[in-house]
């Protein structure tokens, strides 16, 4: 079989990214909650908000890690595996994220220190200003990242004269016409996730009937957290779902998986179909008759656009934005069933005891994470075949790599990674198994303010015997 | 306009502050592989723990810099280093990882100190071994790599990846003996002085090696003082450091280790110059459009001087001698 650089590049590219953005997205939506909780915790000094935070901390701690050499190995891949495209787009992205480095990653790493060990040494009301930088620098860079992405998909503000790229207007390229949607967008699936992993860890405890008052707050702060979250998000997609429609109509095209350039009417909504893109027509399709009209076009009767408007050869493959659509959209539903469930059995006095709903929760506990990642696969397949849309075509971007020095290292990101997500779920695990107040790795605070006052403990050679250290425990 | 010198020197700086900030993290690290205590490995760890990530940061910061003002250069670096740089990212990451992971494990946590030493020990090879690969020049038509991934495999590459690594460990030997408590104060002193040792004999060979294959270097050396004065400096510096003992002032064996990279990076910049990919394209050639540079330049500008602030905080924040049993007891 010959190996093609263009597929394996972009297999390396996708499967690096998609890895990435797990991290980052559990990272934006945990530092805020953390951020909150530390300031309930200095509030009403109530122990179990500084026991969730230590609890929450440990966990945020090691998907921050990951996220960070994760997404080092993105700011180089541009150039490793897409000269052409690094060549071509760097006037315009590369000060955009060169911009998130000075104003976000900085900003997180510098104060990320502080957050986790310096508790005793800066005292409470420093550690709670920590946090909030960190709080903020992953909001900072999720901008600076979510412009340069959607430019991407919506280019603006730049000139081009034989492959050469110029910026005409910052403003454009940073303000271009998806951005300010995309954002929120993304924001809000990060939170989103939080509040969902926050609440099922929490349901989790109800249902083995442990760490009572640790489980009811974090399960009735995600809840409540998720049901307000839920409704923005709803609306928010839908008025991005316009913007895309717009700016990028093949990839709406693609999603709801018609291809005649105009739909039968009524339109179904299609839940299932087997596309057959060679032939320009589906094999197979299952849906629920008029939802489409109702849902995409807001009335009975009306016509949605098929991929036909879209010439072949700039199509994208339909079963890959369409599946993706479909997963991010039918969690999204599942989230809004579960918010409204939970303001029902709130109201009802209902929430920490009913056992059917917790076991939702529990199960729902990843499920911001698999909306977001189908949310991206719609956002990155969905605008191939272009990398720069309407601009540079993804097999054009490719590096003058060889397939084989691609394969190889494609392999090694594979072990890798698998190496780090297995440890990352096997400690995860074992922290939610062990419990809040169980001895967390991080921020050992004893939990009064008074002791985290306590001025930092300067080296003490006394406790040296003979140049042996103490085990620590 | 003089913007394409203005960010080249950006980007010259940031990438000293990554290899003097990360340099010592990678030193300790790869000294982990020498300690067979451990108590003391944890020690160790924990006096780089709260600042590493910021240092990592900064090679982002060089990195991106290089897209968004040199995106030619970028373009034909990064593919021509294809496989050191992945290589380097992954064991970065296990590098990076390992500080959380060792900590949750009890049982493992000596695979996952392998882990770390290993994932330094890569990361300090692989940046040595592009480093060498610059030195010996890369093949560049039309704005384009033109050469063999492979080409990196080569003597001179692999003598400045190991030189390089030894050159981290005497700044990690450096830190140690900085924040070390007094149980790891000789090992820090031995780990000085043999590294030092190596690393001068392999710096020497490279050098004599580069001059050799590369004619650019040569004439270099032969035409321009300064080049000369750095790599004088540079030995005296490490043969200075082969008489680091116990009775030496804690902080002079890290201070005269920041030197010796300051001058070593000095050296090759000298040499470089005016290219940005060496002896085939020029800052000129590669520069991005004045709009780009402008932007970067005008955020680096205003936004370092905060960054740098921060960090020193942080760092005044955890001074003085790492805690033995760990920050948090």
């Amino acid at each position: 079989m010959k190996l093609d650089p263009s597929i394996l590049a972009r297999i390396q590219f996708a499967f690096t990214v998609s890895f990435h953005i797990i991290f980052p997205t559990m990272s934006i939506g945990l530092a805020s909650f953390l951020a909150v909780i530390e300031a309930l915790w200095l509030k009403t000094k109530k122990p179990v908000y500084l026991q969730i935070y230590k609890f929450w901390l440990s966990i945020f701690a090691m998907g921050f890690g990951i996220g960070v050499v994760t997404g080092i190995v993105l700011s180089f891949e541009f150039g490793l595996g897409f000269a052409r495209f690094a060549q071509m787009a760097g006037p315009a992205i590369g000060p955009l994220i060169a911009l998130e480095v000075l104003t976000a990653f900085f900003l997180e790493a510098g104060f990320l220190g502080i957050m986790l060990f310096g508790l005793h040494r800066v005292g409470p009301k420093l550690h709670f200003f920590a946090t909030c930088m960190v709080a903020i620098g992953t909001l900072v860079s999720a901008s600076w990242i979510l412009s340069a992405n959607s430019w991407m998909q919506t280019p603006a503000g730049v000139a081009i004269h034989d492959g050469h790229l110029t910026v005409v207007s910052w403003l454009h390229v940073l303000v271009n016409p998806s951005w300010l949607h995309r954002l929120p967008h993304m924001l809000t699936a990060a939170y989103l996730t939080a509040s969902f992993m926050v609440a099922g860890v929490g349901a989790w405890y109800l249902l083995k009937g442990k760490h009572q008052q640790f489980a009811r707050t974090t399960l009735g702060l995600g809840t409540a957290f998720a049901a307000v979250l839920i409704a923005g998000q709803v609306f928010i997609g839908d008025i991005l779902y316009g913007t895309m429609l717009k700016h990028q109509p093949s990839k709406m095209q693609a999603a709801e998986g018609f291809w005649e350039k105009q739909s039968q009417s009524p339109a179904p909504y299609y839940w299932f179909i087997v596309p057959d893109q060679d032939h320009q027509r589906n094999r197979f399709e299952l849906g629920i008759p008029y939802l489409g009209s109702i849902w995409l076009t807001h009335s009975l009767d009306g016509r949605v656009q098929g991929l036909k408007n879209t010439p072949r050869d700039l199509q994208p493959r339909m079963g890959m934005v369409f599946y993706a659509f479909r997963i991010m959209y039918g969690l999204a539903m599942v989230m809004f069933a579960v918010g409204v469930a939970s303001l029902w059995l709130r109201f009802r006095g209902k929430l920490f005891s009913s056992r059917w709903f917790l076991w939702i929760l529990a199960f729902m506990t990843p499920s911001g994470i698999i909306a977001t990642l189908a949310g991206w696969y719609v956002a990155e397949t969905g605008r191939q075949p272009w990398v720069i849309y309407g601009v540079l075509r993804t097999v054009d971007a490719v590096s003058p790599v060889p397939a084989r020095a691609l394969l190889s290292t494609l392999i090694a990101f594979v072990c890798v990674y698998g190496v780090f997500i297995t440890a990352f779920l096997v400690f995860a695990v074992r922290i939610i198994r062990r419990g809040p107040g169980e001895a967390p790795p991080h921020a050992e605070a004893s939990g009064s303010v008074k002791n985290a006052f306590r001025p930092y403990v300067l080296d003490n050679p006394e406790r040296l015997v003979n140049g042996h250290i103490t085990q620590r425990s | 306009m003089e913007l394409p010198l203005v960010s080249a020197c950006f980007v010259a700086f940031a990438l000293t502050m990554y290899v003097i900030l990360d340099g010592f993290d990678l030193g300790v690290g790869i000294l982990l592989l020498f300690q067979p205590a451990a108590a003391s490995r944890d020690h160790m760890v924990d006096s780089i723990t709260p600042t590493w990530d910021g240092n990592e940061t900064w090679i982002i910061m060089a990195g991106v810099t290089l897209l968004a003002a040199f995106p030619v250069a970028y373009s034909v670096l990064l593919p021509a280093f294809y496989l050191p740089i992945i290589l380097m990212l992954l064991a970065l990451g296990f590098r990076g990882v390992s500080f959380e992971f060792r900590v949750q494990s009890k049982h493992y946590r000596r695979r996952w100190d392998l882990a770390f030493a290993v994932g330094s020990l890569v990361a300090a090879f692989m940046q040595g071994l592009i480093l060498g690969g610059l030195m010996q020049g890369v093949t560049v038509q039309n704005q384009r790599f033109a050469g063999s991934v492979l080409d990196v495999v080569r003597p001179l590459p692999v003598i400045s990846g190991l030189a390089l690594a030894f050159g981290y460990a005497v700044l990690g030997g450096g830190w140690l003996k900085l924040k070390s408590s007094v149980s790891l104060q000789a090992f820090a002193n031995r780990s000085i002085r043999v590294s030092a040792a190596v690393f001068a004999i392999l710096f020497g060979v490279a050098c004599i090696y580069a001059v050799k294959i590369q004619p650019g270097i040569r004439s270099k050396w032969a035409s321009h003082g300064i080049a000369l004065a750095c790599l004088v400096g540079l030995f005296a510096i490490a043969s200075g450091m082969l008489t680091m003992t116990k009775k030496t002032r804690p902080a002079v064996p890290f201070l005269l280790g920041l030197f010796l990279f300051v001058v070593g990076i000095s050296g090759i910049a000298v040499i470089v110059f005016p290219d940005i990919v060496p002896f085939s394209v020029t800052l000129w050639e590669a520069a991005s459009s004045s709009t780009s540079q402008t932007l970067v330049l005008v955020g680096a500008a205003v936004v370092t001087p905060i960054v740098l602030a921060y960090s020193a905080f942080a760092y005044w924040i955890f001074r003085g001698k790492t805690p033995e049993r760990g920050w948090e007891a």
